[in-house]
C-alpha cells in the first residue's frame, strides 16, 4: 500500500523554451538549451532587430541602476530577474558601492537555481522563488530576506518584464502594492515592449511567444505610462530604450527599438 | 617615441574600435569605460609589434579579455579586425616597425584565434552553469518532492481523517488506516471495493453528480455531510472533503476523497438538539419544539388535526403538599399515558408549561373521535398513581380545537386552544370543551370591556338594581337583591368583569355602601314594609380579612339596622377558606349570613355544619340543569333529601335565576323556599321597587 504514489511530477521539463533563456541567447550568452535557441531563431525571424532591442534594454537596466545610484538608492529589488547574464544588478551596483544591497526575483526553477550558484558567496544578495505578480508574497519573502529595510527608499526594477503579465493580473495593481511598499523618494524602473512602434514586427513577436511558456503582451505609451501612477517619471519620460539617458549619442534607430523605457521617482 | 603623440594615437585607435563594436555586443560599461578598456588592449598589441623580438604570445590574452568583457557579439571580432588591421598597418607610431604587414597578420590571426578558442571555453563553462542550475534545480525539486511526499505520507498515515486515493472510475489507488478504521475493516485495507460501495444507497446517485462537477471543473472541491455504509452495514456520518488531483499536463487523474467520522459528532449534535427541542424532564417536545411540529402536521394534514390542550388539575397543590419530587414523577407519569393514548395515532405530545400539555393528532380514517380520545385521556389518568404507598388519581380540563380550517396559523389555533382550556376551566375540574367560535369572539369583545370597567366605576358609570326575592308558597317578597347594572350588562356578567379586572373588592364594598344606604332610605320611606337586603359577596370579599370590619361600618354610616342585611358568602371561596371566621364573626354580630352560588357538593354540605348559615342560594347554572329532571329521578329525590337536611340545618334554600314556571314548580316540589328571576321579576331601577313592593 505504501507505494510511491505516481501522481507527482519528476522533474523540471527543459523542453519547454523559457524567455528568460531566450534573452540570455539572444544577449549572445551561452546560459540555454536547443529549445531556447529554436525559440530564439523564430523571434529574429519576426524581429530581426531583436539582438539589438535586448541589448539596449540591458544597457537600459545598466543605467538605471546607476540613474538610481546617484540618487542615493543602495538596495534594488530586481522583479523578473531572469537568467544572470552578462550585467547583473548586483554587479552594476556593487561595482558602484560595495555596500549595494540587491534582492532578485524569478520564479522559473532553472534561473532561480542559476542565480543562487552566482549568489553562492554573496551576502548582500540572493534570489527569491515567487511570482513577481503576487507583490504580497514577494514582499514578505523580501523582507525575510533582511537585505532591504522597507523604512529606506528602494529602487523597484521591473525592466523588459511587464510584457509578461496578462491584463488579468491587473499590472497596475501589481506595480501600485509594490509602489504602496517602499517608501517615498523610491525608484521604480519599467521596461516593456510596445505595439506602438514597429506594430507588425511585434505582431510576429506575440505569435511567436503564443506557443511559449511566456506569451506575450505589448501595451501602449499610455498603457505604460499608467504603470507609472504614483510615480514621478523622471526626465526623458517614458521613451524607446535608447533615447532613455544615452552615455553616447549612438546610432541605434529609436523607431526600431521595440520597447518603452523609463524611470518614476516615487511621490 | 614622445610619449604623448602615440598615446594620443593609440587613445584615437581606441575610441574607433570602440564605436565599431559598441553596437555589437552588450558589454556592461559606459562608453568612456569600454574606451579604456580597450586602449589597454591596443598598447598591448602596438607593445608587441614593436618588441624585439617578435612574438604574437601577449595577443592571446587580448582575445581572452575581449571574451571575459563580453565583447563576443557575432559581428564584434569582424569588426575589431577590420579596425585594428587598417589602423595597425597606416599607424604613423609604426611606420618603422620592420616585416610590418606580416607581424599584424601574425597578431590579427592570434587575436582570432584566442577569441575564438576562449569564446568556446567560455560557451562551454555557460553551458555547464546552465546544466548545473537545471541540475540543482531538478534535485531540490526531487527534495521538495520527496520533502512533501514524506509529509503527505505523514499525513496521510497518522491522520485521524480517512482519505481514499481514486482512480476516476472510482477504484482505489490508496486508502489509509483512517478510513480502514471508520468503516470498521481490519488491517489496512479494503476489501476489493470502489468509492460507491462506500455510500448510502440513498446517497450514491447525488454524490456522483457531484464528482462529476469536481471532474469537470464546475467546483474545485465539495465538502458534504453523508453517510457512509460501514463494512458490517452500518451507516455512519461523515463529513466528505472531495477535490481533483490533475497531472503533469493538468488532466484530471485522481479523486482524492477525505472522511471524517462524525458520527460521535452527529450524535451529540442530535443530542443537542434533542435538549433544545424537548422538555427535559419528561422527554416530550417542548412548546418550541410543538409549535414547529404542529405547524408541519397542520400543513400536510389531509383530513385536519385535532389539537388538545390540557390542563392538570390542581397540580399546584400537588407539588406545593407532597413536593417537586412527587410532581415531578407525576408529570413524567402523565406524559407516559398521554403518549401511549396516542400511541396508535401520528401524533405529537408536548409539555408546554409546568402542568399544561398538548396533543396533536393528524386524523386518519380509524382515528377515533375528540370526545373518544378525551374518554380514553381521562381513563387513562384516573388510574391512580401509587406516591409513597398513597394513590393519587389526576385529572385534567382540556380545551380542544378540532379539524381548523387550513387557513388557521398556528399562533390563531395555539390561542383558540389556550381560551377554550380557561373557559373549561371556569366549568371546574376534569372539563373539555370544544372550541366555539362564538364564545371566543364574545371573550374577544369581553375583555375590552373588561379593560374599560375601571374607568366606568371611577366615572359612576356602574348602578344598582334590585332584584326580588320570592317565597315559593306564597310568592311574598322576603327579601331584595342588590344586583350590579353597566349599560347593558347584567349583575353576573358585571361580576365576571370585576373578577376579571380585580375590581371586585372595592367594587363590592361599593354595592354594599350604595345598598344599605338605598335600603336605610326605603326603611325611612316604607318602613317596616321593606324588606330585608340581599348583598351577595364576590369570591375576593368573601375572603377578605376586613370583612366584618367593613360590614359594621357600613351599616353604623348608612343606619340601616344589623337584622335588615343578609350577607351571602361566595360558597367556593368558603369552601376554598375554611377555617376563616368570617361567617362565624357575621352571624355572632346579628347579620344573617347565608352561601351563594351553592352547587350542591360535599365539601359545600358540609359547610352547613360549620357555620352558622341561614340561608343556600342554589347557583343558576344548577337550578336549570336540575329543573329539566323528571319527578322520579334519583337526582330529584336526592336534592329533596339535600333540601329536608339544609332546614333541619336551620338554613333555607333559594333557587337563583329561574326564568320559567317550570324551574319555578320544581323547585317548589323539591321543597325550596324561596327563589329569585327574571320569572318573578327582572331586576328593578331602585326607583321602581317602591311600586313593586306596593303591589306585591
Amino acid at each position: 500500500m505504501a507505494e510511491r504514489t505516481s501522481w507527482v511530477p519528476e522533474s523540471v521539463d527543459t523542453g519547454l523554451p523559457s524567455a528568460a533563456r531566450l534573452y540570455d541567447y539572444l544577449l549572445g550568452g551561452g546560459h540555454n538549451f536547443a529549445a531556447d535557441r529554436v525559440l530564439a531563431e523564430k523571434f529574429l525571424v519576426a524581429q530581426p532587430n531583436a539582438r539589438t532591442i535586448a541589448r539596449l534594454n540591458r544597457a537600459f537596466l545598466r543605467r538605471s541602476v546607476l540613474f538610481m545610484i546617484d540618487q542615493g538608492i543602495r538596495q534594488f529589488l530586481d522583479l523578473g530577474s531572469g537568467i544572470p547574464t552578462v550585467g547583473n544588478v548586483h554587479e552594476i551596483a556593487q561595482k558602484a558601492d560595495p555596500d549595494s544591497r540587491v534582492v532578485y526575483v524569478d520564479f522559473e526553477d532553472v534561473a532561480v537555481a542559476h542565480s543562487q550558484m552566482m549568489l553562492e558567496h554573496d551576502a548582500h544578495a540572493t534570489i527569491i522563488q515567487e511570482d513577481l505578480t503576487n507583490p504580497t508574497a514577494v514582499l514578505d519573502a523580501a523582507r525575510d530576506s533582511k537585505l532591504i529595510d522597507f523604512d529606506q527608499p528602494v529602487g523597484v526594477l521591473t525592466v523588459g518584464v511587464f510584457h509578461f503579465v496578462p491584463p488579468e493580473k491587473k499590472p497596475t495593481d501589481v506595480v501600485a502594492t509594490y509602489r504602496d511598499a517602499v517608501v517615498p523618494g523610491s525608484y521604480l524602473a519599467l521596461s516593456q515592449f510596445t505595439s506602438d512602434l514597429q506594430p507588425d514586427e511585434m505582431a510576429g513577436i506575440v505569435e511567436v511567444m503564443k506557443k511559449s511558456m511566456n506569451p506575450m503582451f505589448p501595451r501602449t505609451h499610455a498603457e505604460i505610462t499608467s504603470l507609472f501612477e504614483g510615480f514621478e517619471v523622471v526626465e526623458p519620460g517614458v521613451v524607446p530604450l535608447p533615447l532613455w539617458r544615452p552615455e553616447v549619442a549612438g546610432d541605434d534607430d529609436p523607431g526600431r527599438a521595440g520597447i518603452f523605457a523609463g524611470v518614476g521617482r516615487k511621490q | 617615441m614622445p610619449p604623448d603623440a602615440p598615446r594620443s594615437r593609440r587613445q584615437e585607435l581606441a575610441r574607433e574600435w570602440m564605436k565599431a563594436v559598441y553596437s555589437t555586443t552588450y558589454v556592461p560599461m559606459s562608453p568612456t569605460e569600454i574606451e579604456l578598456f580597450l586602449g589597454e588592449q591596443v598598447d598591448v598589441i602596438a607593445d608587441a609589434l614593436q618588441a624585439t623580438p617578435f612574438t604574437a604570445e601577449p595577443i592571446r590574452h587580448v582575445g581572452e579579455r575581449l571574451v571575459a568583457e563580453h565583447f563576443t557579439g557575432p559581428e564584434t571580432l569582424q569588426r575589431t579586425v577590420e579596425v585594428l588591421g587598417h589602423a595597425l598597418l597606416f599607424s604613423p607610431e609604426l611606420r618603422d616597425v620592420d616585416r610590418l604587414a606580416e607581424k599584424v597578420v601574425a597578431i590579427l590571426g592570434s587575436l582570432g584565434a584566442s577569441f575564438a578558442t576562449a569564446m568556446r571555453l567560455d560557451a562551454f563553462d555557460q553551458q555547464e552553469q546552465v546544466k548545473l542550475a537545471l541540475f540543482s534545480a531538478n534535485s531540490r525539486m526531487e527534495r521538495v518532492l520527496k520533502f512533501s511526499e514524506a509529509r503527505f505520507r505523514e499525513v496521510f498515515t497518522s491522520s485521524a481523517m480517512g482519505i481514499a486515493i481514486t482512480e476516476l472510475d472510482g477504484t482505489f489507488v490508496e486508502v489509509n488506516q483512517a478510513l480502514v478504521d471508520i468503516l470498521g475493516g481490519v488491517g489496512d485495507t479494503l476489501p476489493g471495493m470502489a468509492l460507491d460501495d462506500l455510500f448510502h444507497a440513498e446517497d450514491v446517485a447525488a454524490l456522483r453528480v457531484s464528482y462529476q462537477h469536481v471532474r469537470d471543473g464546475v467546483v474545485d472541491r465539495f465538502r458534504e455531510q453523508r453517510r457512509l455504509v460501514r463494512l458490517d452495514g452500518e451507516p455512519s456520518w461523515v463529513h466528505l472533503a472531495v477535490s481533483l488531483l490533475r497531472d503533469a499536463d493538468g488532466a484530471a487523474a485522481y479523486y482524492v476523497t477525505m472522511v471524517e467520522d462524525i458520527s460521535e459528532l452527529h450524535l451529540l449534535q442530535k443530542n443537542l438538539d434533542h435538549q433544545l427541542l424537548h422538555d427535559s424532564l419528561t422527554g416530550l417536545s417542548n412548546r418550541q419544539h410543538f409549535i414547529t411540529q404542529l405547524e408541519t402536521m397542520h400543513g400536510r394534514s389531509e383530513r385536519g388535526i385535532t389539537l388538545f390542550h390540557l390542563n392538570l388539575d390542581a397540580f399546584s397543590m400537588i407539588n406545593n403538599g407532597l413536593g417537586h419530587e412527587v410532581g415531578d414523577h407525576l408529570l413524567k407519569l402523565v406524559a407516559k399515558r398521554l403518549l401511549a393514548v396516542v400511541a396508535q395515532e401520528d401524533a405529537v405530545v408536548a409539555r408546554l408549561g409546568a402542568d399544561e400539555f398538548a396533543i396533536v393528532v393528524d386524523n386518519s380514517v380509524d382515528t377515533p373521535k375528540a370526545t373518544e380520545l378525551i374518554d380514553r385521556i381521562n381513563e387513562e389518568l384516573a388510574e391512580p398513581a401509587f406516591v409513597d404507598d398513597r394513590g393519587i388519581a389526576l385529572s385534567v380540563t382540556i380545551g380542544v380545537v378540532d379539524r381548523p380550517a387550513a387557513s388557521w396559523t398556528v399562533a390563531e389555533l395555539l390561542r383558540a386552544a389556550n381560551t377554550t382550556l380557561h373557559l373549561a376551566k371556569d366549568k371546574g375540574k376534569r372539563q373539555w370543551l370544544p372550541y366555539d367560535p362564538h364564545e371566543d369572539a364574545r371573550r374577544k369583545s369581553w375583555f375590552s370591556v373588561a379593560a374599560a370597567m375601571p374607568g366606568a366605576l371611577e366615572h359612576g358609570e356602574l348602578e344598582l338594581e334590585y332584584q326580588p326575592i320570592v317565597g315559593l308558597a306564597d310568592r311574598a317578597v322576603i327579601g331584595l337583591a342588590a344586583q350590579l347594572r353597566w349599560g347593558d350588562w347584567g349583575h353576573l356578567q358585571c361580576l365576571e368583569l370585576a373578577e376579571e379586572t380585580g375590581l371586585s373588592l372595592p367594587i363590592g364594598q361599593w354595592l354594599l355602601r350604595a345598598a344599605c344606604g338605598q335600603a336605610a332610605d326605603w326603611r325611612d320611606e316604607l318602613g317596616e314594609r321593606t324588606p330585608p337586603l340581599h348583598v351577595a359577596l364576590s369570591p375576593m370579599q368573601s375572603r377578605d380579612e376586613d370583612l366584618v370590619g367593613t360590614v359594621k361600618r357600613t351599616l353604623d354610616d348608612t343606619g340601616l339596622p344589623f337584622g335588615e342585611l343578609r350577607i351571602a358568602l361566595n360558597t367556593r371561596a368558603a369552601v376554598d377558606s375554611q377555617g376563616d371566621d368570617n361567617a362565624q364573626v357575621l352571624a355572632d354580630s346579628g347579620i344573617a349570613t347565608g352561601l351563594d352560588e351553592f352547587h350542591g357538593g360535599q365539601e359545600e354540605l358540609a359547610l352547613l355544619t360549620e357555620l352558622p348559615i341561614s340561608s343556600l342560594t342554589v347557583a343558576p347554572s344548577v337550578v336549570w340543569r336540575l329543573a329539566d329532571l323528571t319527578q322520579d329521578s334519583l337526582l330529584h329525590q336526592a336534592m329533596t333529601g339535600m333540601v329536608a337536611v339544609v332546614h333541619r340545618a336551620g338554613a333555607i334554600v333559594i333557587a337563583s335565576g329561574v326564568r320559567t314556571e317550570a324551574e319555578a314548580r320544581w323547585w317548589a316540589a323539591i321543597g325550596a323556599d324561596a327563589a329569585q328571576g327574571d320569572f318573578f321579576a327582572p331586576p328593578r331601577h331602585p326607583d321602581k321597587i317602591p311600586e313593586l313592593l306596593s303591589l306585591l
